[in-house]
């Protein structure tokens, strides 16, 4: 979204929205909007970057197991433990993306995929740090100014940060970064002729979506409070990759659709068809990627381009 | 005419296992002036095009750009000192309109932090208009004006290579580099392209083209530098090369081609 009155009444309605759900509702909802958000950043990453990664969650993992261990176990003040935070998730990365961005396409996904493990595996063998297999809960928001941010409140923060994340992405798109990013992902060759350093930009891009992952991270340790292995392991990963290929990858649109779509999949489809509703998932993920690689945004432009050629046709 | 050329290339070798595809090669390139590089098939052209865009490393001897070594750095800092180029088969940028094509190659142009591309500020903001900009000016001039929100596959062979020039003139070169330009284009696309090339020398640029089409590049180059087997065996006017014996020996094979030229 270009605007700023457009972002602000994005806020408010989605904001309103968290005052009128059932405890239940907000749950799914939070879930909702955090989902929509990992989405977002993961597209900049697969989809304008490029960069086949299957660290995406892990870095959601990282954001929420560090805010939870600073705020209770070392018991830092928030705004600190936030910041904090940031950097483990900046450090992370730039472990992870200097070596693996020497590797090409497939060798990223190999390294990425192996942090990924790496990480399930500290969680469960961290002991008391991480509260291995069981994780860590029983905790709360901690207070910031002797205020404690709950209920639908807490629901606008998460509103905020999809909202911020998607000002970011769109920004950092449509600049002459984003621009580089997407040289690189078409033809790295031609964007070193053109000035672009290749392997920077790459690693730029991992290190701002994983940051803003392991941001949303720290949002969503507070909304279940409580954090444990299962979660993030690679089966949400590949969520994520399916969200942004059906909803149509480098596409925010795309993404938010993506994430939506395949997210409220299993709550309309369990009551029909109980547990069949992953069958139904792998069908759709098959089909989608035989017949329409572009997701679901390509297909709207193809059919708004199909109206407008025909419009031009009936016009002369 | 400045004292001192801009391009200065000495003793530059190239070695691929046993072959040895540029052996010793010297010249020099000056601003504004068109230098020609021919040669027959195999004769070290494309090798040498690709050390001086930073693409290949030399295995020997240097190249200095506007009184500073650039041999041996990556390719990407080529271009941030001011050489740009084309590639003999266009490379676009394909999820991109020609607009954005052209705004990437003015990516070492753009002095814009991403801290200030996130908070937007008025500076970036500027820079990305003052960059929109310039990209139009510089699509007017290859004469693609109504192409500028096209996407880059409708275009055809010879505005995809009008394309590349625009996009490397993005950059603000003060040399470039056309890697065979004339190659698969029809005779009155020729035309339009001597004309841009000699418009772009016109401005005070120094240009470097590879050619297979001497035709083509005896028209257009105020010098000519002819390679056989890796080596520079004449250099001299078009005039003075259309008649060097040595240059009449390596084009045996191809006499009629020396003539029509």
């Amino acid at each position: 979204m270009k605007s700023l009155a457009g972002y602000f009444f994005a806020a408010v309605v989605l904001s309103a929205i968290a005052f009128v759900l059932g405890s239940y509702q907000t749950d799914v909802y939070r879930k909702l909007l955090l989902w929509i958000t990992l989405a977002l950043s993961y597209n900049f990453l697969f989809g304008v970057s490029g960069q086949v990664a299957f660290s995406h969650f892990t870095f959601y993992g990282i954001g929420a197991y560090s805010i939870v261990i600073l705020t209770t176990q070392l018991q830092w003040p928030l705004p600190l433990a936030i910041v904090a935070a940031v950097l483990i998730c900046v450090v992370a990365a730039l472990v992870v993306a200097i070596p693996a961005t020497r590797l090409e396409g497939f060798y990223l996904a190999l390294a990425t995929l192996a942090f990924a493990q790496l990480f399930v595996v500290l969680l469960n063998e961290g002991g008391s740090v991480t509260g291995g297999t069981g994780g860590l809960a029983n905790y709360r928001i901690p207070e910031i100014a002797g205020l404690r941010i709950t209920g639908p409140w807490y629901t606008i923060v998460i509103v905020v940060l999809m909202l911020g994340t998607l000002a970011v992405l769109w920004r950092l798109e449509r600049s002459h970064f984003g621009r580089a990013c997407r040289a690189v992902r078409d033809n790295p060759e031609a964007a070193a002729a053109m000035g672009v350093d290749p392997r920077r930009t790459r690693i730029v891009a991992y290190v701002i979506s994983s940051a803003l992952a392991g941001l949303a991270g720290m949002v969503y340790a507070f909304v279940d409070n409580t954090v444990n292995p299962v979660i993030f392991g690679l089966e949400n990963a590949f969520l994520l990759l399916f969200m942004v290929i059906i909803g149509g990858s480098g596409s925010h649109a795309g993404a938010v659709i993506g994430a939506v779509l395949l997210y409220l999949m299993p709550f309309v489809l369990s009551p029909l068809i109980g547990h069949h509703h992953a069958l139904v998932f792998g069908l759709v993920m098959v089909l989608a990627v035989l017949f329409q690689p572009q997701g679901l945004i390509g297909l709207w432009h193809s059919l708004r381009d199909r109206r407008a050629a025909s419009a031009g046709r009936s016009t002369p | 005419m400045s004292s001192i050329a801009l391009l200065r290339v000495r003793g530059l070798s190239r070695r691929f296992g046993g072959l040895q595809a540029v052996a010793d090669l010297n010249f020099d390139a000056w601003s504004g002036e068109v230098l020609g590089v021919i040669g027959p098939n195999g004769a070290g052209k494309s090798t040498t095009f690709n050390m001086i865009a930073g693409a290949l490393t030399p295995s020997a001897g240097s190249i200095e750009f506007d009184g500073q070594r650039v041999d041996g750095l990556p390719t990407h800092a080529f271009a941030a000192r001011g050489i740009m180029r084309t590639f003999q088969h266009n490379k676009p940028f394909p999820s991109m309109s020609v607009l954005e094509n052209v705004m990437v190659g003015m990516h070492t142009r753009i002095a814009c932090s991403l801290w200030q591309v996130v908070a937007a500020t008025p500076a970036a903001k500027h820079a990305q208009a003052h960059a929109a900009k310039r990209a139009a000016e510089l699509i007017e001039f290859v004469g693609l004006k109504e192409w500028i929100d096209a996407d880059v596959a409708t275009l055809s062979f010879g505005q995809g290579r009008l394309l590349e020039i625009a996009r490397a003139l993005a950059g603000e070169p003060r040399l470039m580099l056309f890697d065979e330009p004339a190659a698969g284009l029809s005779p009155s696309e020729c035309l339009r392209l001597a004309d841009v090339i000699r418009a772009i020398a016109a401005r005070g640029i120094a240009v470097l083209l590879i050619e297979h089409d001497m035709r083509f590049l005896m028209s257009l180059a105020e010098r000519v530098i002819v390679l056989n087997f890796g080596r520079s065996i004449a250099e001299g006017t078009p005039d003075q090369i259309r008649v060097d014996p040595a240059v009449v020996e390596a084009y045996l094979g191809d006499l009629g081609a020396l003539s029509r030229a």
